[in-house]
Formats: C-alpha cells, structure tokens, sequence
C-alpha cells in the first residue's frame, strides 16, 4: 500500500521533466525535418539514437573502449589518491616533513595538469600506461589537500578529554583525526576521481589507440556528430558511475553525516550489544 | 598570543635555509644525474639544459612570446565570456524555483560529464581556429561559476529575504542588496577554478588542434625530443598558474571585502571619510 503510494508520488514528480525533454526532443526533430536547422553539426534526436543502439546493442562496440577508459581512470585514481593521502598522512603526523613537502605540493598545483601530457606520453608510452599516469598526476593534489586540511582540523576539547583518558598519541590519531577527516577526504576523493576521468580521456585525445576519447575524436573527424554524441553519453556513464559509487562508500565509511545511515548502524551496534550481553 | 601567531606564520631564517637547502640538493642531484648519465637525457634533461632552453625560447629566439600572447588571449576571450555566462544563468536560475527543478537533472548529468571531452565534436563543428577555441574554454569556464553562483542565491539566509521583502524592497533591490553580496565569496572561489580550468582547456584545444599556442609549443618540442624545451615551457605555466592564484586571491579580497580586517577597515574609512564630507557640506551650506 504505501510503496503503490510512493510509486505514484514519483510518476507525478517526474511527469513533467518527461514531457518537457520530450517536447524539447520533439521541437528539435521538428526543426531538422523541416530544414529550420540545416548544418550537419546539429544531428537529429532520431539519429543520435539510432547511433547509440548501433554502438550500444548491434555492434556494442562502445564496451571494449568503456572499459579501457574505466580501467585508466580507475587504476590512476588509485595510485593519485594512494600516494596522495600517504603524503597527506605523513604530513600531519610530522611537522617538519609537511613543511618541507608543501612548496612542491604546490606548484604542482598550479602547474596546469593537462599540461604534463605531451611528456608523459613519451615517458610511458602510447598504450594504458600513459593514461594511468596522468590521471593519477591530476588527481592528486584536491585529495592531498582535503586530507591534510581534514587531518589538521582539531577539536581542541577532544583532544584534552582523550589525553585526560590516557590515550596514547595513535589512539588520539586513529580515533579522533581520521575519523574528523574523512568527511573532508571524501570530497576531495569525489573532486579526485572526476578530474582522473579528464586526465584519461585528454590523453586518449593527444595519442592512443583505444579508449572512449580516441572514438570521440574518430568519430568527429570523420563529421559523425550522431555517433560522437552518443559516445560522449559513455563518457557520462562512466561519470555518473564513479561518482556514485563514492557517494555509495561516502555513504557507509562516514555514516554519521547521514540520519538514516546513522540511525541503522546504531540500531546494528544495539543488537550487536545485546547478543554480547546475553551471553 | 598574538606574537605567538605571528611568529608561525611568519617562516623563520632557519627554515627558510633549510627550504633552499633542499631545493638546491634536489637541483643538484638531478644535474649531476643527468650529467652522469643515470637518468636519461631524454627523458629527464638536465636543470642547466632547462635553463639554457629558457634563455633561448624567451631572448635569443624569443618564440614563445607569440605563442604565450596566442593562448592567453584566447584564455582572457574564452574565461570572460563564460564566466559571465555562467554568473548571470546561475543567478538567473537561482532566483525561480521553476526554472530551477527542470533544470536540475540536466545540470547532473552534464556535471558527471568530462566537460573537455566535447573539444573534438566542438572542433567539428566550428572549425579549426580561434572560433572553437573560444568555445572550447567558455565551456570549460561556465560551469563552476554557474553552479557557484546558483548554490550562493540559494543559500541566501532566509530571515533577512523575509525581512527584505518585508519591508518592501523589489526583487532587484533583494539581489543588490542581500543575494549578491552574499553570494560573492561563493562566485569568486567558482572564477578561481574555471579561470585554472581555462587554461588546461586551451591546452587541449591546441593539443587538438595543433596549430599554434604554448599547448602546441610543448607537443612539437616534446614529438622533436626536445625534452628541455617542453619543460622550460611547462615551468613557464606554472608561473602563470602562480600569478593566476595569487591574482584571484588578491581580486577576492578587494570584492568581497568584508571577509577580512584589513579590508573591511580599508572600505569602513572610506565611507566615514565620504560621509564626513558630506556632513562638511551640508554644515557649511
């Protein structure tokens, strides 16, 4: 009963976005057909979605460059934050050591990423490598600095309560800075993995053989804006995917900043109390 | 307490000869790596290498001055345009609800989408040339002051609208007085990121396109294996990186000068000044 409820709220929510993008579909197919638009860089809604069930269904040849571009952000994405939140870490336990790292840090920063492409591609070559490096260039710095700023962050009472406890200098770490961080590091890891999704694909663009990026380029060089617009929604895949799957992780890792989340695992914790209690 | 603070954010004399200390070690290891033979010239040229490459490149042939005034024009052009785009749709958008909820699923998939991926189908549409160029950047630049803008107007406290419309003031005198000011430190951190944005987009472009322009520069010398070249040109954009950060941050501070003492003091004197002027001339007359 309450789920038809809800089923229905959400038809009614969604009722009007539909009508208005398919009024806009149907105006844009309009204005084509009857030559209103003329240039063939304005390809028809019906011919971009020929083209995406071509590349997607029939020939499905979109998956073999999708998860060649999945893999290169993915894995760059892991070596950046990897190296990043190490950076970040040592920096906060050790003064000295942040002090000294910091002025690299930032002229990395201000360095325009993109810029190392070139050169990178004639470090590691023309396959996956050069890819996976300049995502992970690019994404280091937002995690290296939302870690840091997290982990510097300090409640001044809770640190003196827990040294009033006795708590060693890990336990202060473990159980009072990192989790204060996490919140902070989440957004930059989100900030982190779409910027290695850019690193990716601007490689694919500069030299490769496969990726979404070289069949974005190929496609619109040889004047395809149809099948050019439907591998750009790929790449929106691929966005939308990493983006929640962090948001799914923000979720369960840093469940305190969510209500319900938080209500569950403390609803979880009691039962699991109680199951130690009994015995 | 406050000498304290102003001793740690002041670098002492000890650490900064340690900063150098390390800096020239580093320097001078990778020269000697390099002049050894450790590390590939190819690859990793040496700091003197670089540094003759920039006294070529800037003085004895001087070939990147048109090539910097290409790029950074075409950024000017480009961070301009969208910018603007972006602030005066944010606000827009930000101010009718409606507008706003229709909006809202098209502006998440397009924020899910790499923005720089659609150079090629811009270049195929526009044309090789300054033209998309220009494109390129204005979409690299609208979106995050058009979303920055937008989270400002919405954020807007809610008493003092209220109070605002209570007392009667138009819906333009609401975004004057209340909306933007308000808003203002939001856009300005948006402008910070798409004018760092706009120059990685015109690298792309001129990747792409490679015609001319410093993106161009880096690919040509770095496809010639003039590796030195490349580099001094990146070092170069990594000042103009610095001088953008620096620049923006100094622009902050002048418009949204309440957010700081220095600032607020600055602007407080002027009105007391402008304000006993007047009194002055109201007396005398």
């Amino acid at each position: 009963m309450h789920n038809d409820q809800n089923r229905m709220f959400w038809i009614l929510r969604a009722a009007p976005h539909l009508l208005l993008l398919a009024a806009i579909l149907a105006a844009w197919e309009g204005a084509v057909a009857t030559g209103l638009i003329t240039t063939i860089m304005i390809p028809r809604p019906s011919a971009i979605g020929g083209a995406i069930v071509e590349l997607y269904v029939t020939k499905g040849t979109i998956y073999e460059h999708f998860f060649i571009t999945l893999t290169e952000a993915v894995v760059g994405f892991g070596i950046g934050a990897a190296v990043a939140i190490a950076l970040a870490v040592s920096s906060s336990l050790s003064e000295n050591f942040g002090r000294y790292v910091s002025p690299y840090a930032v002229v990395l920063n201000v360095t325009p990423g993109i810029a190392l492409t070139p050169i990178i591609i004639a470090w590691f070559g023309y396959g996956m490598g050069s890819k996976i490096a300049l995502a992970a260039v690019i994404c280091f710095f937002p995690i290296f600095v939302n870690t840091l700023t997290g982990l510097r962050q300090t409640d001044e009472d809770r640190e003196e309560l827990f040294r009033s406890f006795g708590a060693s200098q890990r336990q202060v770490f473990m159980q009072l800075r990192v989790p204060a961080a996490l919140p902070l590091m989440f957004a930059g890891l989100k900030i982190g993995l779409t910027t290695a999704l850019i690193g990716a694909v601007v490689a694919e663009f500069a030299q490769a053989t496969a990726g979404v990026g070289v069949l974005m380029s190929r496609f619109s060089f040889s004047l395809n804006m149809a099948s050019s617009l439907a591998t750009l929604l790929s790449m929106t895949l691929i966005g939308l995917l990493l983006f929640y799957t962090m948001e799914f992780l923000d979720d369960r890792i840093v469940f305190w900043r969510r209500e319900a989340r938080m209500a569950a695992v403390s609803r979880a914790r009691a039962r699991a109390w109680k199951s130690g209690a009994a015995h | 307490m406050t000498d304290n603070v102003k001793a740690t954010s002041q670098p002492k004399t000890g650490q900064m000869v340690i900063h150098f200390t390390i800096f020239l070690a580093l320097i001078l290891s990778w020269e000697l790596g390099a002049q050894m033979g450790w590390l590939d010239k190819l690859f990793f040229p040496a700091p003197s290498a670089i540094l003759t490459s920039f006294w070529r490149i800037y003085v004895s042939q001087g070939n990147i001055w048109f090539h910097l005034y290409i790029s950074l024009g075409l950024v000017f052009a480009g961070f301009t345009a969208g910018s603007i785009l972006g602030v005066g749709l944010g606000a827009v958008v930000g101010m009718n609800a409606t507008v706003r909820r229709f909006l809202q699923p098209y502006v998440i998939v397009l924020e899910a989408t790499p923005r720089i991926a659609v150079a090629p189908l811009l270049i195929a549409a526009l044309g090789f040339g300054a033209t998309s160029k220009i494109a390129i950047i204005m979409l690299v630049c609208f979106f995050a002051p058009f979303i920055n803008t937008l989270s400002g107007v919405i954020n807007v406290d809610r008493d003092r609208f209220e109070l605002m419309r209570s007392l009667g003031a138009s819906k333009i005198q609401v975004l004057r007085k209340l909306v933007l000011p308000e808003a203002v430190p939001v856009i300005m951190a948006g402008e910070r990121l798409a004018l760092t944005s706009a120059l990685s987009g015109v690298l792309v472009a001129e990747f792409i396109q490679r015609d001319q322009g410093i993106g161009t520069l880096i690919l040509t010398y770095t496809r010639n294996l003039n590796m030195a070249s490349a580099f001094a040109c990146i070092f170069t954009l990594t000042l103009i990186g610095f001088l953008i950060f620096k620049g923006m941050e100094r622009l902050d501070h002048r418009i949204a000068y309440w957010k700081n003492e220095a600032g607020l003091r600055r602007v407080g004197a002027k009105r007391a000044r402008a304000w006993a002027a007047e009194q002055g001339g109201l007396a005398r007359a």
